[in-house]
């Protein structure tokens, strides 16, 4: 009996099979078009969530709070003083003032994003030298005036051929001269690729940043489960600053990327209509060609049943196959080539662009979720039509 | 050979691809572990609060440390205008 039931699915399977076959110029475009749709999707999610879990492990080590001034809505220089309002607040380990902004370089059109801190007073500055692919991190400010550190889009973009020394503009627009001691390596590209680090002294100068003001202020605490009350008690002694705990940094990279931005939504949108131009031919009616093959198959003696199962098998197969070929390109296209697709508008008219080296984790929860977006609403879609062609009687269709 | 054994013998080579990529998968989350150890030291060496991905505005560059407000901040009625904007969200806060 199991045997014979064995034999009959078999069978069904080879008629379903047969019968793409036979319309497979149809069954091919069909499959063309939902694998692009699934590879869209799922390439979408890979990104999102390669980026947000890389955001998750990395920024797990950020600064515990960090301290902003705010002045009409906007964020301004806050005064070092602040750092020393804050001695009174117990539980406070450190407060490391840091000036960083963005250089524009007018000829490569280039951003450049400047940190300027003493890396010893930081957790784990000592062992920066280790990161670095060659040269070593400037020491004390004096011994270290005018050295930078620079990641290695910076390196590419200045184009110095050799040499170790560039200049910078000020505001007035006199040269402030440094000498490269050291570069990053390409394994952290994902955060130091557009970085020129130097000491405080250097970053006020080339900025104009006057003395006794600083861009943030980074307060490292001695208990971090501490960390909410003691921004909260930052907040009461300083109420004009924003204070930043790690906890919403690492919230933030959750969020920021997700089917609600613009690029999302167009992705899931053309997704939807896709499917519903694919659901309307689908429902709206079967060809003359296709009444008459239901009416020929009940003559010879199948049943409804046998009919509807062919149907659903073909959805299964098509939809199945679009699966595996859209996910597998999508996984290709997101390790192999960097995610090429999605690159002009995930870095737009960025001219430092790192190699992002993504790879994706691939949870059962978000195969469940391209499934949920393309393979069910696929078979829900073709159910109606398949019952409708299963209920044809067979005199009608062969004009009896 | 009938259809259904093709089939299988075509979704059995789908899936060895499949396999061959998962193993490719393995060995390079082996080599991201050896260096997620220094983008632990660089974040906490430098208080990064941020991934260099986006470099074209500050909005998308740092976006942990930005108001929500700042691609609209340039002039009244400024609209947001840089390409990464449609695939950055702002932060909620």
């Amino acid at each position: 009996m199991a045997r014979h039931n064995l034999e009959k699915q078999l069978s069904i399977l080879d008629f379903a099979l047969s019968s793409l076959w036979r319309h497979r110029m149809k069954s091919l475009s069909v499959l063309l078009v939902f694998a692009a749709v699934i590879f869209l999707l799922a390439s979408f999610q890979m990104v999102t969530q390669a980026l947000s879990d890389k955001a998750k492990q990395v920024l797990a080590h950020t600064p515990e709070i960090t301290l902003q001034k705010m002045s009409a809505g906007r964020q301004e220089s806050i005064p070092l003083a602040y750092g020393e309002q804050l001695a009174g607040i117990f539980g406070i380990r450190r407060v490391v003032p840091r000036i960083w902004g963005y250089y524009f370089d007018e000829v490569r059109l280039a951003n450049y994003t400047v940190m300027g801190l003493e890396v010893n007073e930081m957790p784990e500055g000592g062992r920066l030298g280790a990161t670095l692919a060659k040269g070593v991190m400037p020491g004390p400010a004096d011994e270290a005036q005018g050295r930078v550190v620079v990641g290695q889009s910076i390196k590419k973009t200045m184009d110095l051929a050799g040499r170790t020394t560039f200049s910078l503009f000020r505001p007035d627009l006199s040269l402030k001269p440094f000498e490269i001691s050291g570069e990053f390596s390409p394994d952290t590209d994902i955060l130091t690729n557009d970085l020129i680090v130097m000491n405080v002294a250097d970053a006020r100068d080339l900025f104009g940043i006057p003395a006794g003001l600083v861009t943030d202020l980074c307060v490292y605490v001695a208990n971090p489960k501490e960390i909410e009350t003691i921004a909260k008690k930052i907040s009461e002694a300083l109420p004009s600053v924003r204070v930043l705990t790690r906890s919403q940094i690492q919230k933030t990279y959750q969020v920021v990327f997700g089917w609600r931005s613009g690029f999302g939504s167009i992705c899931l949108l053309a997704a939807l209509a896709a499917f519903v131009i694919l659901a309307w031919d689908k429902a709206s009616g079967l060809s003359p060609e296709e009444r008459r093959e239901i009416a020929i198959l009940k003559v010879l003696g199948w049943e409804t049943s046998d009919i509807l199962a062919v149907r659903s098998r073909e959805s299964v197969i098509v939809s199945g196959l679009a699966c595996i070929v859209g996910m597998t390109a999508a996984y290709i296209h997101v390790v192999y080539f960097d995610a090429a697709l999605f690159r002009p508008v995930l870095m737009g008219w960025s001219v430092l662009r790192p190699d992002l080296h993504l790879l994706p984790r691939l949870a059962a929860g978000d195969i469940l979720l391209i499934l949920a977006f393309t393979v069910i609403p696929y078979l829900a879609a073709t159910v109606i039509p398949a019952w409708r062609s299963a209920t044809v009687p067979a005199d009608s269709a062969l004009g009896g | 050979m009938r259809p259904a054994l093709r089939f299988a013998m075509f979704l059995c080579l789908l899936l060895a691809l499949d396999g061959a990529l998962l193993f490719d998968g393995l060995s390079r989350r082996m080599a991201e572990y050896a260096t997620l150890a220094r983008l632990e030291v660089v974040t906490r060496g430098l208080g990064l609060t941020d991934l260099a991905v986006a470099t074209e505005a500050r909005y998308t560059r740092h976006p942990a440390v930005s108001d929500p407000v700042v691609p609209f901040m340039d002039h009244p009625g400024a609209i947001e205008h840089f390409p990464t904007g449609a695939f950055w969200l702002p932060p909620s806060r």
